[in-house]
């Protein structure tokens, strides 16, 4: 030993030789073995890193006679979540969205809700009718979720599950009553409460009949057709023979088209005889021939053509992202403001526990949104709305003919048609008076 | 988002543990494949091959015998990388030329519905747009995990509703009509290719063989009577070279991983043109 022996193929080294190539190897293998752990401690790519992300579900309808109106809630809830994981998500989480079809059919509102609890969402944005909403309130309630409901309504209703962001009657249908009665209305007197057969057009125009009751007036006449009905020239005809100098129309998705096609059949003067359209937005318009539609009315919060700087960013913003030829409109712009309230919520909570946001919201929100100011009204869990009232144009807008002067409150239960019934979260919730019913009497 | 609305990726077994090396960058990932080829070498030849080498020790020309076994190996070893290699390369590539086609079918089709009278037209342009956005934003994130995207198929369904809804009042119209279902059909070929593609991969059991052949052939060079330095050195160079092969085809394998894969820039051209017009 000692020295190298040279034998055939094999040959002998020093202990200290071994020791030093050992050592030199030992050193290099051991430095490329911990390099995959090294390495793995890069950043990804392609991959979002980080927490869990936040789940949250869309339900809003993308075939069926309600893909008129509703694909356009989902995008703008896209595009909000998509800006607030562009500015570091919520929480430091990123929110993921899911938004499966339930296909205009009220039955398929519940399923897919409990489909998108399962998965893990933590909040529910959608729904247009009521009758797909109140499908959605034994879930929400028996799972403890919150859904976001973006549309106008009929009131008559307050779940602490639902935040509700569009207009309530005392916002929307008896102002526009007074405001057809005024001189810069035409004077109005005859009204005609048209609608499509479901909850919102009823009971809308229950608290309509209710309020033109106390000034005196009474409906020209009153009518129910089922949702994607398309033959309204009877209807016309009979609106026509009502006498009638004004149409108060609740009608919903894409009966509209129908419905207007009939009026210009006719040739009914939207001077003499104006629609005024409660669910007509501009994203309804784009599916209505312009000479059919213009010069008619839509009560709204808000227009697209609102002459404000915000407004005007919000809507190129939002053009960008989908397209030039894209509209905004009401309930699109309230929905941005439910998106928002509920970020603020949980932030507030720094959680996402359905009480905790809950309580977040009841110390009371507020958002600069396209359309101005808007409150969370932390007793109803509504929102207070400018009430505006446009005329449409060739071009498928707006012409804004009155603005209120301040945002309304909401009241979801308008004593004059739910005596006795009232609605405040922060002091025990609903006070029960008594049975109305919506057919008939008090 | 949207990435519940997807089918689950399928586990390719013990392959399903290796997928985070397609989130690294191209770099590292060929770096941690040298390293790991040649760490391996490195350690074998101080850990095994004292052990090895007893199976040669007496022979005489034993580094010739080896030499000529690790010869006829390669050959055989070096076939079947390079057919691997052609493979992946395939994979991608077609994967790569559906999704131009599924784009190209996608513009021929928005062009087809725009000559459409209002408010069809812009209906399903509308669609057509969301979808592009859809594929983009949601579904391409998605495929790169391994995940089906399922949502776009909502979009279809709506394009389809709509479309099958116009009914065409003149001969123009009818050959317009025409034309544009037709186009759809090609576009929801390629479509269905493409999701049919994001779970595209070598199968497993090709890639055990590819790495018991690796694992062999620097066994082999384990066997080899040379200097300790010259072992470390040679060896060393040949194993990194083999891992730079197998990362080259687990790189190209599975088309939709990792940063050398297919890229949405079809989508995202058809797209700005959609929404800039």
């Amino acid at each position: 030993m000692g020295q190298r022996q040279v034998t055939g193929l094999t040959h002998s080294v020093s202990r200290r030789d071994f020791g030093r190539h050992a050592g030199a190897a030992a050193t290099l293998a051991a430095a490329q073995a911990f390099a995959p752990f090294l390495f793995v401690g890069c950043v990804p790519t392609g991959v979002p890193s980080g927490r869990k992300p936040i789940r949250v579900g869309l339900l809003h309808s993308q075939t069926g006679t309600m893909a008129i109106s509703e694909p356009s809630l989902r995008d703008v809830e896209l595009f909000a979540f998509e800006r607030i994981n562009a500015t570091g998500g919520l929480l430091g989480r990123q929110i993921e969205a899911w938004g499966p079809d339930p296909k205009s059919r009220t039955d398929l509102y519940p399923k897919r809700a409990r489909e998108l609890i399962d998965w893990g969402a933590a909040a529910l944005f959608g729904c247009w009718t009521s009758s797909s909403r109140k499908e959605l309130l034994p879930i929400i309630e028996e799972r403890d979720r919150l859904l976001f409901y973006p549309v106008q309504y009929e009131g008559n209703e307050s779940s602490a599950h639902v935040v509700y962001g569009g207009m309530v009657p005392n916002q929307q249908v008896l102002p526009v009553i007074d405001w057809l009665a005024s001189p810069a209305g035409g004077g109005k007197k005859k009204i005609f409460l048209l609608g499509s057969d479901y909850v919102f057009p009823r009971t809308a125009n229950f608290v309509a009949k209710k309020y033109m009751a106390t000034r005196g007036m009474r409906p020209a006449g009153e009518m129910y057709l089922p949702l994607g009905h398309r033959d309204f020239g009877p209807v016309v005809s009979l609106i026509e023979a009502s006498g009638a100098d004004c149409v108060l129309s609740t009608i919903n998705g894409d009966s509209n088209i129908g419905w207007f096609n009939a009026l210009a059949a006719a040739r009914i003067d939207p001077e003499k005889m104006p629609v005024v359209s409660t669910s007509i937005a501009e994203d309804e318009l784009r599916n209505i021939l312009p000479e059919q539609v213009a010069g008619h009315l839509a009560v709204s919060c808000y227009f697209q053509s609102l002459p404000t700087e915000a407004n005007r960013r919000w809507v190129e913003d939002f053009r960008r992202e989908f397209g030039h030829d894209r509209v905004t409109g009401d309930p699109l712009e309230p929905q941005w403001a439910l998106v928002h309230f509920w970020r603020e919520a949980v932030e507030r909570a720094d959680s996402l526990d359905t009480a905790a946001v809950r309580a977040a919201m009841r110390e009371g929100l507020e958002f600069a949104g396209p359309g101005g100011l808007v409150q969370l009204d932390p007793k109803t869990q509504h929102c207070t709305h400018y009430f505006r009232v446009g005329r449409i144009r060739a071009d498928r807008q707006f012409d804004i003919v009155y603005q209120s002067d301040a945002p309304i409150d909401p009241d979801p239960y308008p004593q004059i048609a739910f005596p006795g019934w009232s609605c405040d979260w922060t002091k025990g919730g609903i006070t029960r008076g008594p049975e109305v019913s919506i057919d008939g009497d008090i | 988002m949207f990435a519940a609305a997807a089918a689950a990726a399928p586990r390719h077994g013990t392959m399903h543990n290796f997928f985070w090396v397609y989130d690294l960058p191209t770099e590292t990932f060929a770096i941690l494949m040298i390293a790991v080829f040649v760490g391996f070498y490195w350690a074998g030849l101080i850990f095994l091959r004292p052990i090895l080498r007893q199976f040669v020790k007496n022979t005489r020309g034993a580094n010739d015998i080896v030499g000529y076994v690790l010869s006829c190996f390669c050959v055989f070893y070096g076939l079947l990388l390079g057919l691997i290699a052609v493979t992946a390369y395939q994979n991608a590539s077609d994967t790569s030329a559906n999704v131009t086609h599924e784009a190209a079918a996608l513009s021929a089709l928005y062009e087809d519905v725009a000559r459409y009278p209002d408010p069809y037209g812009q209906n399903l342009r509308w669609i057509l747009r969301d979808y592009t956005r859809y594929v983009i934003k949601y579904a391409w994130p998605l495929q790169r995990q391994g995940v089906v995207p399922v949502d776009g198929s909502i979009r279809v369904q709506a394009f389809q509703e709509k479309l099958l809804d116009f009914q065409p009042t003149t001969p123009a119209q009818e050959i317009l009509h025409a034309e544009a279902l037709r186009q759809f059909n090609t576009f929801l070929e390629h479509r269905r290719m493409r999701l049919f593609s994001v779970n595209t991969a070598i199968p497993p059991v090709m890639w055990y063989v590819v790495i018991l052949g690796a694992f062999i052939n620097i066994a082999m060079v384990w066997l080899f009577d040379m200097k300790f330095i010259t072992h470390l050195l040679l060896g060393g160079l040949l194993s990194a070279y083999l891992g730079t092969m197998i990362f080259l085809i687990a790189a190209m394998d599975h088309p939709f991983r990792g940063e050398v894969s297919v890229t949405a820039e079809p989508f995202e051209a058809l797209y700005k043109h959609m929404v800039e017009e």
